[in-house]
């Protein structure tokens, strides 16, 4: 599937900036299952020096400043990337266990086995956490196939948590989005990612965009997408699988990654530091996904 | 025999069988005889004049390590005159073993940053290098020019019994001590010359050399690379040595204020605008270095630092990414990386080091517990250059028992997360503490240092510490462990050179085009909070002569000497309208004068100025820095030396302290080099003496008074200003307004008259860089003359009338409010148009994330 994906961030000051130092995730990333075949990057105004780079994760980091007076930030990428659905989860009884994935783990001395390990370990987001170990533990019994149980996992977070898009804002940690079973697709990744991780498998976090369709009969509205963020998971000689547990689904067509990392501040779609500006800038996103 | 000698004879008697003066037998070391009998020769009244001096002289230079957790003034560097002494032969050996070990560290930093070799092939755990924060994934694939990607190496050495040295710690990300073991060999070269150039001693000079010269070549394409030292400021540990080195090396110490980023380069701020930057000597904690992509709560570090390293255009040392290197785990994997890298083991061995990650180790380490000392892995979030010493590493054996079943539990719980490792037992050194011959722990610390061949260079000394006791276990400066000069005894003599005080061009703080602009606007601060103190405590001295006096003072009077206190200090409310406090003002005095957080009070104001002065290190010379140490400490002991009968004799205590801010006045004058910094100076003096003047002109001749009060009101501004003895001399002995106020408002020839002051701020302020670009007078300069001629179209006569219907001076009123405020304008512009940071505050933003 060719998706045309348009997103529009947009900063207001309530003074003029001097000076702005930003780094985006804004550029699809190629992977396995997904190419992407043109991009452009408007920046208004125009941007003083500009680069892009592959990152430590394989991402492309887009660094831009701009060093004359302004009072509003516009950031327009167009890109457009092929989408396929990727592999199939192996089958039930053939794949690895709980517990055998977590020996490979240590014991493997295959480079992608040994790389993985990196997302075993906390990240800054992305604290251990007992309490979430004991809430995934049930699912993840040493004897059942460990890639079954991921997805399970999947779907208790979409029962059990309620999407709420005024609960969480860019720092609440992930305890509170536990104790309150609520939050929006980061927090859900983040979430799963931590009981994961604090089970001993490793998992990473991956930002994007996902294609929604307008209830039927009605007209598809301009700016109704949004950015999306969910995980993957590393199972030893199976490779990584993704999981997204806003939508209790298996990514795939619809699900078009930016970049990944170990969680949201590897890959924030767009930060930076700014001199000037005043005290309580707003910011405006608008994302859309068509099909080509 | 000398009692020194004598003593000595005690000392080898009683030696620990490891020490590095005694053989076995209990006779002293070849190598130490010659020292020892010479110092023993100087005999022992000579010798503490030695160590007194050495003393002096490092406080004049303002060498201080800073103890960040003691909230008090920085502490004087520690120097023992005995040195640590290594002869040529076994220097060799372990040079040899230094560089080899600095090759390896390179090796091992080029590749967790490049290909992971280390990772895929095994020989490092994946999370010891993952897990560890200052593994810094922006940093991948980021490379200096050259082949050396570490610049300095710092290692920690004890010597074992058997006489080898291990390593107990490398210091990669920000080495500090380089510059405290060249002030070491300073003051001993100052101290003991004869000695040190008998005793054929290695000299360091050309290390630094090489040091400066590979600096140079990190900007390759740059015909005269500018080269700074970026430090943290006064407040770090290390503040001495950033400045000393920078000054020592010809390159400018900056502050991260200091630069921005911008059009792909890094740039110093100066009173010309902005220059490029092309080099950064690192002394910032690599975590803090750049926001943008960093700690984003870093306000040290400089936001789009590392995208302009990327591209090439700007290159710091050491290389960002390089403090992960100096986790104690990595000691563990060290001879297998050896053997990979360098095909052999390390000659220098580290301290044996287990992981209690691997279940061998972890075997070992509880089998052994009581024998070890534990450390945790994971790295400090702290920016102290001192993550990994002895305060977060346990020595079991010295732990309570319930600590110990605490950490043995903490050890089995996360075993992945400590290392243990041998008890190191150090050699020990003879030590001066007082008259007395002690022994005490030694560690040595010593540098490496890349040089433009390839291949790395090892300073033939080093920094020498010891322990503060015989049973030290924690030798750190902050555990106040003395340091000591480290003398590379040479079989024979070296050729001679001379360790100047600075190395090399003169390109740092020697023209004032190359000033960072915060430097400049100290120097102005410097010069108004000299004047604003002494002013302040003229009139306070003043004020107490005149109610001490043996006749009462009239209380019209009294109260108007105590109002202007208030005005002069602009401490309202104060003594206005405040009966109460008029009659009892000594609290309210006190307060004026030794309350450091009341703004305005004399000890606020000299703190001040001492703070501007340490932002100036390099730029004020031993003389002054001496003088502004006595301020310092008279500062200090103020309020105890104005306690009790006070009242009665003040005048001592501040008239002293008066005496030294005039020696700071006169000195910064006659040593500093007439250039834009010195303008500075003396803007900040004159516009403050200026407004000061007029403050309290305004302040004291206000009302109008009877003869005989006025008379004691015109004496104490006299005395204040230091025009008394002028009046007297030109109109004879009773005081009149009017000769008055000529002389202190108008009189060009009185240096303390405002016009004078307004005269020289006009020509100072023409001697400015920026000034002079337009035929259109600057905004400063309009302010100044305006002041200027509404001072010399005055008549004196008119400001010296009472107005109508009241007994008040309008005129003059009006004529001294107008000078304040034009010279604040004036202060404000200068300001503007030379110190103003670009910049508005800085702020992070992050795009609100995911909401999906």
């Amino acid at each position: 599937m060719r998706f045309k994906v348009k997103h529009v961030t947009r900063y207001e000051y309530p003074a003029q900036v001097l000076q702005a130092i930003n780094l985006g995730y804004l550029i699809p990333r190629n992977s396995a299952r997904q190419k992407c075949i043109y991009n452009q990057l408007k920046v208004n105004p125009q941007p003083t020096t500009s680069a892009t780079r592959v990152d430590y994760f394989g991402n492309q980091a887009f660094h831009f400043t701009i060093e004359s007076e302004h009072q509003s930030l516009e950031v327009v990428t167009t890109s457009e990337v092929d989408v396929s659905a990727g592999v199939d989860l192996p089958s039930v009884n053939d794949s690895n266990t709980c517990m055998q994935a977590r020996e490979l783990l240590s014991s493997s001395n295959q480079l992608d086995s040994l790389l993985a390990r990196e997302y075993i370990l906390a990240s800054p987001s992305v604290a251990h956490d007992a309490a979430l170990a004991e809430f995934a533990a049930p699912l993840f019994a040493d004897d059942r196939p460990f890639l079954q149980s991921v997805s399970e996992l999947n779907s208790q977070i979409f029962n059990e948590f309620t999407f709420d898009p005024t609960f969480s804002g860019i720092s609440t940690p992930i305890s509170e989005v536990f104790a309150h079973r609520k939050g929006v697709c980061q927090d859900f990744a983040h979430l799963a990612i931590a009981c994961l991780r604090s089970l001993g498998y490793p998992a990473r976090y991956v930002s994007g965009y996902l294609e929604t369709l307008p209830p039927p009969g009605t007209v598809k509205l301009v700016g109704s997408d949004a950015t999306h963020a969910w995980f993957a998971v590393y199972s030893p000689g199976e490779g990584w699988y993704e999981f997204d547990p806003t939508n209790n689904s298996i990514p795939a067509e619809q699900h078009i990654i930016t970049a990944w990392g170990r969680d949201y501040t590897d890959v924030t779609p767009l930060k930076g530091v700014v001199f000037g500006g005043g005290s309580g800038h707003s910011l405006s996103v608008s994302v859309d996904v068509n099909r080509v | 025999m000398s009692q020194l000698k004598q003593r000595f004879q005690q000392y080898a008697a009683q030696h620990s069988p490891s020490d590095e003066a005694i053989s076995a037998d209990g006779s002293v070391k070849p190598d130490w005889r010659y020292m020892l009998d010479s110092l023993a020769t100087l005999g022992d009244d000579e010798l503490a004049e030695r160590q007194h001096k050495a003393k002096r002289i490092l406080r004049d230079d303002g060498a201080t390590y800073n103890r960040y957790e003691q909230n008090t003034r920085s502490q004087t560097w520690g120097l023992d005159l005995l040195p640590l002494l290594i002869s040529a032969d076994s220097w060799s050996v372990i040079e040899a073993g230094l560089q080899e070990r600095a090759d390896l560290f390179n090796l091992i930093f080029k590749d967790l940053y490049g290909k992971r070799e280390l990772i895929s092939l095994g020989l490092l755990p994946p999370e010891l290098v993952f897990g560890n924060q200052s593994f810094i994934r922006a940093c991948d694939g980021l490379q200096l020019p050259g082949e050396n990607q570490l610049i300095i190496h710092g290692v920690d050495m004890l010597r074992r019994e058997d006489g080898s040295m291990c390593v107990c710690s490398d210091r990669l990300q920000a080495p500090s001590g380089l510059g405290y073991a060249l002030e070491n060999r300073v003051v001993m070269s100052r101290v003991l010359p004869s000695l040190l150039r008998e005793s054929q001693v290695h000299r360091l000079t050309s290390f630094f050399q090489v040091l400066r010269q590979k600096l140079i070549s990190l900007a390759p394409n740059i015909a005269s690379p500018r080269i700074v030292v970026l430090t943290p400021g006064p407040y770090s540990e290390t503040y001495f040595e950033h400045a000393f080195l920078a000054n020592y090396l010809g390159f400018s110490l900056v502050q991260s204020g200091d630069l921005v980023v911008g059009d792909g380069f890094v740039w110093m701020r100066t009173l010309n605008g902005l220059t490029r930057v092309d080099v950064i000597v690192r002394r910032v904690d690599e975590l803090y270095c750049d926001p943008v992509e960093l700690r984003a709560d870093s306000m040290l570090g400089l936001p789009g630092l590392i995208q302009v390293a990327r591209a090439g255009n700007v290159a710091i040392a050491n290389p960002l990414g390089s403090g992960f290197m100096e986790n104690p785990v990595l000691y563990r994997f060290l001879p297998k990386i050896s053997e990979h890298f360098l095909g052999r083991q390390l000659r220098l061995k580290s301290v044996a080091t287990w992981w209690c990650g691997e279940p061998d180790d972890l075997q070992f380490v509880l089998a052994n517990f009581t024998d070890l000392v534990i450390k945790p892995v994971a790295p400090h979030t702290s920016n102290s250059a001192n993550s990994y010493t002895s305060s977060n590493s346990k020595m079991v054996a010295d732990l309570t028992d319930r600590q110990r079943a605490e950490l043995l539990s903490a050890v089995k719980e996360n075993p992945h997360n400590y290392v243990a490792q041998e008890k190191l037992l150090p050699s020990y050194v003879p030590t001066f503490n007082q008259q007395e011959l002690v022994s005490r722990p030694v560690i040595l610390r010593s540098f490496s240092v890349a040089s433009e061949d390839s291949s790395y260079r090892v300073m033939p000394g080093g920094l020498t510490r010891v322990g503060a006791k015989q049973n030290s276990t924690a030798i750190a400066n902050r555990f106040g462990a003395v340091s000591k000069d480290t003398w590379i005894i040479a079989s024979e003599p070296e050729k001679h050179e001379i360790l100047s005080s600075q190395l090399g061009v003169n390109d740092g703080y020697t023209e004032g085009a190359e000033l960072p602009s915060r430097v400049v606007e100290n120097l102005f601060w410097m010069g108004r909070y000299m004047e604003r103190a002494e002013n302040s405590l003229r009139y306070i001295r003043t004020l107490f002569m005149q109610m001490n006096g043996i006749e009462q003072l009239p209380t019209d009077c009294k109260s108007v000497l105590l109002q202007a206190a208030t005005q002069l200090t602009s401490t309202y409310p104060g003594f206005v309208n405040n009966t109460p406090l008029q009659n009892d003002p000594d609290a309210e005095l006190l307060s004026l004068i030794l309350d450091r957080d009341r703004v305005g009070s004399v000890t606020y104001a000299v703190s001040s100025l001492l703070s501007c002065a340490e932002q100036l290190p390099g730029l004020l010379s031993s003389d002054s820095q001496h003088i502004i140490n006595n301020i310092a400490d008279q500062i200090d002991t103020l309020s105890s030396r104005l306690r009790g009968d006070f009242l009665s004799a003040p005048e001592e205590p501040l008239g002293s302290l008066i005496s030294n801010l005039l020696a700071l006045v006169g000195i910064v004058n006659e040593s500093m080099i007439r250039d834009t910094g010195w303008l500075f100076v003396e803007l900040g003096r004159r516009l403050e003496r200026a407004s000061q003047t007029a403050s309290l002109v305004r302040a004291l001749l206000f009302t109008h008074f009877d003869d005989s009060q006025e008379s004691i009101i015109l004496e104490s501004l006299g005395m204040t200003v230091e025009s008394l003895i002028s009046y007297r001399r030109r109109f004879g002995g009773s005081l009149k307004i009017n000769s008055m106020l000529e002389l202190v408002l108008m009189d060009a020839s009185n240096p303390r008259s405002v016009d004078y002051q307004l005269k020289s701020i006009v020509n100072t302020i023409y001697a400015l860089p920026r000034e002079r670009r337009t035929t259109e007078l600057s905004a400063q300069l309009r302010f100044v003359m305006e002041a200027q001629s509404k001072v010399q179209l005055s008549k004196i006569s008119q400001l010296c009338r009472t107005d109508q219907d009241a007994n008040t001076r309008s005129e003059l009123d009006q004529l001294c409010a107008q000078i304040h405020q034009l010279l604040g304008e004036a202060s404000n512009a200068i300001s503007v148009e030379y110190f103003t940071r670009v910049q508005g505050p800085l702020r992070l933003l992050q795009y609100s994330g995911s909401t999906g």
